[in-house]
């Protein structure tokens, strides 16, 4: 009875001393970026964290794989909203690895829009609608990605992508690959910068585009594109004859259109 | 006065010191013992898991095909090396009672903890190599799988005339990151450090009940709790969060289970970081006080056991 007793007050006496020393050594793996940080989102959310991370310890990467596959199932059979609630949960149980963020929005901006874009039976109103929603829900998907990963590259020219090529908002697409810049994204993404700000309807944008265009072309790093678009610039800004580039804006190659209706 | 001497001679028992051969005599037999109950077939299981989880699903990109080959075999480790730590040491006490094989060793001159350490070296021994053989199994298929899914990627980029050099260049970067890293081994040795740590509470959870579902039940309670133990700590440490009551319930059970999720380095290995050494030596030094404090406390508990 003895050493049972000791052996009580043993567990009890180092379940104290051992709470600061866990506490120390989470921080510091925390900030070596081995344990994930407590994700808070609100009473709710943080529930919902707690009892994942308690009921799946380790397995959450496991959980989040087949869920994914589960959803690519799903996607198969086009049934979007299950895609979604699919990749909800697959973004919850990962919430730092960026490849689960892009995907779901992939699903939602690109492959849902153009389902229900094209999907005869519906009313072109509705159509539309639905086209514009699930463009809008891939949008927020990313932008809750951007939450938990704000110096991704990747994230962020997703992103720039859908507002250049879904929403056509060419400011916030010019911004969007400018993070990704700004975040270690490949030089292109610079780039792609500049030509956005200079597809927007806005001056100040044209002012930032020029400016990287320009030290672009100055440091002998132009392209056909960016000669086009510098040139589209000047043109905007009305800068000084004196002061434009002496090239010729590029020849567009204007493919022969196909035949048929457009889809 | 001479009977009194020749009695307390004959009463006195030589103290028996600890010897480590001794110990590795008791490993080595618990490792025989363990390979007899046919518990290393989840090897089998383990390889065609691997291959399957390497070689399916060919439609999701390279990046996808790797991590989803590391998240499922990395989550297989970890089920083995839990479910054989618990399950295996449950069964040892309660089975060595049974084949009265535990009194045959204590009517010898073996000290308790000799014993107890080596039942425990055993089944660390068992699930030690049987990850060995399951790392070296998943490095093989990732290695392979990494140099197809890059040719095959830079092909498709060909293809769709995007095989710029920064395009090809970064996706040698991804299929390098989500291929074969020294972290993948890191990740496998923190797995073993959970599984040393949760069965070193299985031993001390075995040492004190009576039924192997008992120990089977209740160490996979602690592991549960003990994954969610960081959260419960924050709590506790959090001050005006809750009562009197509530902090005291968290600081007990805070203080009762051990915190694995500091072992759960598997996500950030599969999302590509980079492990550094000073993780490492962390979870490693207290893997090493966990285990040093829970035998001790075993041994205080089975020293004092009516066998």
């Amino acid at each position: 009875m003895k050493h049972k007793l000791q052996a009580l007050a043993v567990l009890l006496l180092f379940g104290v001393v051992k709470l600061p020393l866990e506490q120390h050594v989470t921080h510091e793996l925390r900030a070596q970026g081995m344990l994930q940080e407590p994700i808070r989102l609100g009473v709710g959310e943080d529930l919902g964290q707690a009892g994942i991370a308690a009921s799946l310890g380790g397995l959450r990467g496991l959980a989040a794989c087949m869920f994914q596959l589960r959803a690519h199932v799903e996607f198969t059979y086009v049934n979007w909203a299950k895609v979604d609630s699919l990749y909800k949960l697959v973004t919850r149980l990962q919430p730092r690895n960026s490849r689960y963020w892009e995907e779901a929005a992939w699903h939602m901006a690109y492959n849902a829009a153009s389902y229900y874009l094209y999907k005869e039976e519906l009313k072109p109103a509705l159509r539309g609608q639905l086209y514009h929603d699930h463009v809008k829900r891939g949008v927020a998907i990313l932008k809750e990605g951007l939450r938990f990963l704000p110096r991704n590259p990747r994230l962020w020219e997703k992103l720039a992508e859908i507002h250049t090529k879904r929403t056509y908002q060419f400011k916030n697409a010019g911004d969007a690959y400018w993070n990704a810049f700004q975040n270690g994204g490949l030089n292109y993404t610079e780039r792609f910068a500049a030509y956005a700000y200079a597809q927007s309807n806005d001056p100040d944008s044209w002012q930032k585009g020029y400016a990287i265009l320009k030290r672009l072309y100055d440091a002998k790093k132009a392209t056909p594109g960016l000669i086009e678009f510098l040139k589209l610039l000047e043109e905007h800004l009305r800068i000084p004859a004196g002061q434009r580039i002496p090239d010729a804006a590029p020849v567009r190659q204007v493919p022969a259109p196909e035949e048929g209706p457009r889809r | 006065m001479s009977d009194a001497t020749t009695s307390s001679a004959v009463t006195k028992t030589p103290k028996v010191r600890f010897s480590p051969q001794r110990v590795w005599t008791m490993a080595m037999a618990t490792v025989t013992q363990l390979i007899r109950m046919k518990i290393l077939a989840f090897l089998v299981l383990f390889c065609l898991l691997a291959v399957g989880a390497g070689f399916a699903f060919s439609v999701i990109n390279p990046e996808q095909q790797l991590s989803l080959l590391k998240s499922v075999t990395l989550g297989a480790l970890q089920i083995f090396s839990i479910v054989i730590g618990v399950v295996s040491t449950a069964l040892l006490l309660p089975k060595d009672l049974e084949d009265r094989t535990l009194y045959t060793i204590l009517s010898k001159p073996v000290p308790r903890f000799d014993y107890l350490l080596g039942k425990l070296i055993g089944v660390l021994m068992l699930i030690g190599g049987g990850l060995i053989v399951m790392d070296a199994v998943l490095s093989l298929i990732l290695w392979m799988r990494q140099s197809l899914l890059f040719d095959e990627a830079v092909d498709h980029l060909r293809m769709e005339k995007m095989d710029s050099a920064e395009a090809v260049t970064q996706m040698r970067e991804i299929v390098a990151r989500q291929g074969l890293t020294w972290n993948l081994h890191w990740a496998v040795w923190a797995i073993f450090l959970k599984a040393t740590v949760v069965t070193t509470v299985a031993l001390l959870l075995s040492s004190i009940a009576s039924s192997t579902l008992f120990t089977i039940v209740i160490t996979f309670c602690v592991t549960i709790i003990g994954h969610g133990e960081a959260l419960i700590r924050e709590f506790f440490f959090t001050p005006n969060l809750s009562g009197m009551t509530g902090r005291t319930a968290a600081l007990m059970l805070a203080a009762i289970c051990p915190d694995l999720a500091q072992f759960d380095i598997v996500d950030s290995v599969v999302n590509g970081e980079i492990v550094p050494w000073a993780a490492v030596l962390n979870m490693t030094s207290l893997a090493a006080i966990y285990v040093t404090v829970y035998m001790f406390i075993t041994h205080l508990v089975f020293a004092e056991k009516e066998l």
